[in-house]
């Protein structure tokens, strides 16, 4: 007979390290309580000031956190913490952070209450938080989920619009299907080295695992695909477009950016270290997705006529750009990609801060139109989205700009320098979608070639506020011009990004 | 080490057996006259008004959920009832966080008129 382990063992907790997800989880529990009060109060300032207070909280937690070197764990075998995984962690509750304050006048808030959206918030954050961490594929596949169920619900967000709810499901059954193919990959690779663990993993590889072992490589394909679905990148982005589209726009900038980053925060993870030793087999053929994401978004972004399905493109062009940094497996890539991904945050809250701030006041919804002549109507608006767009497009003085620098040093440094001509190539095409909205916004004069496809019927919000008017939302005007200031500021001044990247660069002990 | 499993198996083959064998054995074995109003669905023996169009009230799977999220998870309290001396005050604070955690779920249910038929 099997004979049951007498005495249970608790793990060893790290209780400071742990701190930051106590305070999103807590805060997502206490604003779920709060928000069963009714009250203009308490829905429209308590609740929201809730939320913003455990972010705060976990963002000054995570900053005492801080320190360089090897990954230190916090639940022993499951959580860890590295620079790595504190970065990310970062983003993710300043892109929380700018959530909170652009979804304060919607509407979406007060279709789904309140407490409960933002405690879907905070719940799809503390799964990015422990995704980042994870040091096991068990809890990477808990964190994967804890971030994808709460989003579900949140573009579903607008219940009573068949958009929005056709943005859910679709977004449900992708990421159902990604997330089975995840699965299925780490249990492959599960099967081939033996262990659920990371660091585990990287010892088997190559020691007792062959590189080329048939089992080993389909679960990194698997995996690879499994993320790629998350991460929007070609050919898995299909559902990019129409789930930006339909989500409630506050929810959209959250998925483009968060869901992103812990994507890739977690591929870096996968990759970069568990399954280092194997680059030389998945270094190629993520390279060839990296180039197809490029391609096809750049191109795909051209016929856009609305922002949203502009910006959803862009971001799977973006998200091919990233890959590059993964590719080539060198510290050096991870610094870069770290840095696009901070980059990435600011340029595109920028972007979706200035796009909520028009549509709820134009009859354009979110379609280009919806910015015609905004440099004149509401420059603090229209210089935050020209710095976004050229700092997306990669122009010097920006943050994309040093990014995308620093992203094509990286993979030109692990010989991979075709990739780097890719980026070159791809930022180029995006200029012809970046710069249409520039001069839809401050060439009002002059014809501005448009999309010709037929526009969209959209739903006026602006009839239902009667403060409906672009500078009368001081707080998306706020995140756009903090967003774009930023972006400009790192372009100008990046070394203090680039010593928080390069502590992250230490994260994995072993890279070269 | 494989052979610990041959009653399981041994068990497998018999259920799987014993219940093929029942179901066929009845149809094979038994007298068969059937009449219009044994073939119908039986109802607690009135006559049935169920129809294929029928359609349920959404009321139902709310209920039928929320059963399984508070009736299926109490359900792990058991193995930890049975082995709390083994298990220790680690286990027993887990215990607890997973019991605030359903309060608060069954609070917020509760307050927002989940648990009310409409």
């Amino acid at each position: 007979m099997i004979e049951l382990a007498q005495v249970v063992q608790a793990p060893k907790i790290d209780y400071q390290g742990l701190a930051p997800l106590f305070s999103t989880i807590g805060g997502s529990l206490a604003v779920l309580m709060i928000g069963l009060f009714r009250g203009r109060f308490v829905q429209r300032t308590l609740v929201p000031a809730v939320a913003a207070l455990a972010l705060l909280v976990a963002m000054g937690m995570t900053i005492a956190n801080w320190e360089a070197g090897d990954s230190r764990p916090i639940i022993e075998g499951a959580l860890a913490i590295d620079t790595l995984a504190l970065f990310m962690s970062m983003l993710f509750y300043v892109t929380g952070l700018a959530t909170v304050a652009l979804s304060l006048r919607s509407d979406v808030q007060r279709e789904v209450g309140a407490g409960e959206y933002m405690a879907l918030l905070l719940g799809a954050i503390s799964g990015m938080v422990v995704l980042a961490g994870a040091e096991n594929m068990v809890t990477l596949f808990v964190g994967f989920e804890l971030l994808s169920i709460p989003l579900y619900v949140l573009s579903a967000g607008y219940v009573r619009r068949a958009h929005s709810l056709e943005a859910g499901l679709k977004y449900l059954v992708v990421g159902s299907v990604g997330s089975a193919t995840l699965l299925y990959g780490l249990a492959l690779l599960y099967g081939a080295t033996g262990s659920t663990d990371f660091r585990a993993m990287a010892i088997a590889i190559g020691d007792t695992v062959a590189v080329t072992d048939p089992l080993l490589l389909t679960g990194v394909a698997l995996a690879a695909t499994g993320l790629a679905f998350k991460a929007s990148v070609a050919p898995f982005h299909q559902w990019t477009p129409d789930v930006y589209e339909g989500a409630p726009t506050p929810i959209t900038s959250f998925m483009a950016v968060a869901t992103k980053v812990a994507a890739f925060a977690v591929t870096l993870r996968l990759f970069d270290y568990a399954l280092s030793d194997a680059q030389v087999q998945w270094g190629p053929a993520l390279a060839a997705l990296a180039t197809v994401t490029i391609v096809i978004g750049n191109a795909g972004a051209i016929a856009q006529s609305s922002l949203k399905r502009m910006l959803a493109w862009s971001g799977v062009a973006q998200a091919g750009y990233l890959l590059a940094g993964v590719v080539v497996g060198t510290q050096l890539g991870l610094q870069a990609t770290a840095f696009y991904l901070a980059a990435y945050l600011f340029m595109n809250v920028a972007a979706f801060a200035v796009v909520i701030a028009c549509e709820r006041v134009s009859e354009h919804g979110d379609g280009i139109e919806s910015l015609r002549d905004l440099g004149r109507a509401s420059p603090l608006l229209a210089w935050p989205m020209t710095i976004a767009m050229l700092a997306l497009a990669g122009f010097p003085a920006t943050a994309g700009f040093i990014g995308k620098f620093y992203l094509i040093e990286a993979v030109v440094a692990g010989d991979y320098a075709w990739l780097g001509i890719v980026i070159v190539v791809g930022s180029m095409i995006s200029l012809v979608y970046y710069l249409r909205v520039i001069a839809v916004m401050w060439m009002g004069r002059f014809e501005v070639e448009l999309p010709s496809f037929p526009p969209r019927r959209v739903k006026a919000v602006a009839g239902r506020s009667p403060e409906a008017d672009a500078r009368a939302q001081p707080e998306v005007a706020s995140v756009a011009i903090l967003a774009a200031a930023a972006t400009i500021f790192f372009g100008i001044v990046p070394s203090p990004l680039f010593d928080l990247v390069s502590d992250v660069g230490t994260s994995f002990g072993g890279l070269v | 080490m494989l052979k610990s499993y041959l009653p399981a198996l041994v068990f497998l083959v018999l259920g799987v057996g014993v219940g093929v064998a029942f179901t066929f054995a009845n149809s094979l074995l038994g007298p068969k006259r059937p009449s219009k109003v044994k073939s119908e669905p039986y109802e607690s023996g009135l006559p049935s008004d169920v129809r294929k169009s029928f359609r349920f009230g959404v009321s139902f799977y709310l209920v039928a959920m929320l059963f399984i999220l508070f009736d299926i998870e109490v359900v792990f309290l058991y193995p930890i009832a049975v082995r709390l001396e083994e298990v220790g005050t680690f286990a027993l604070i887990e215990t607890v966080v997973f019991i605030v955690l359903l309060a608060i779920a069954f609070v917020h249910v509760w307050r927002r008129g989940a648990l009310e038929w409409k």
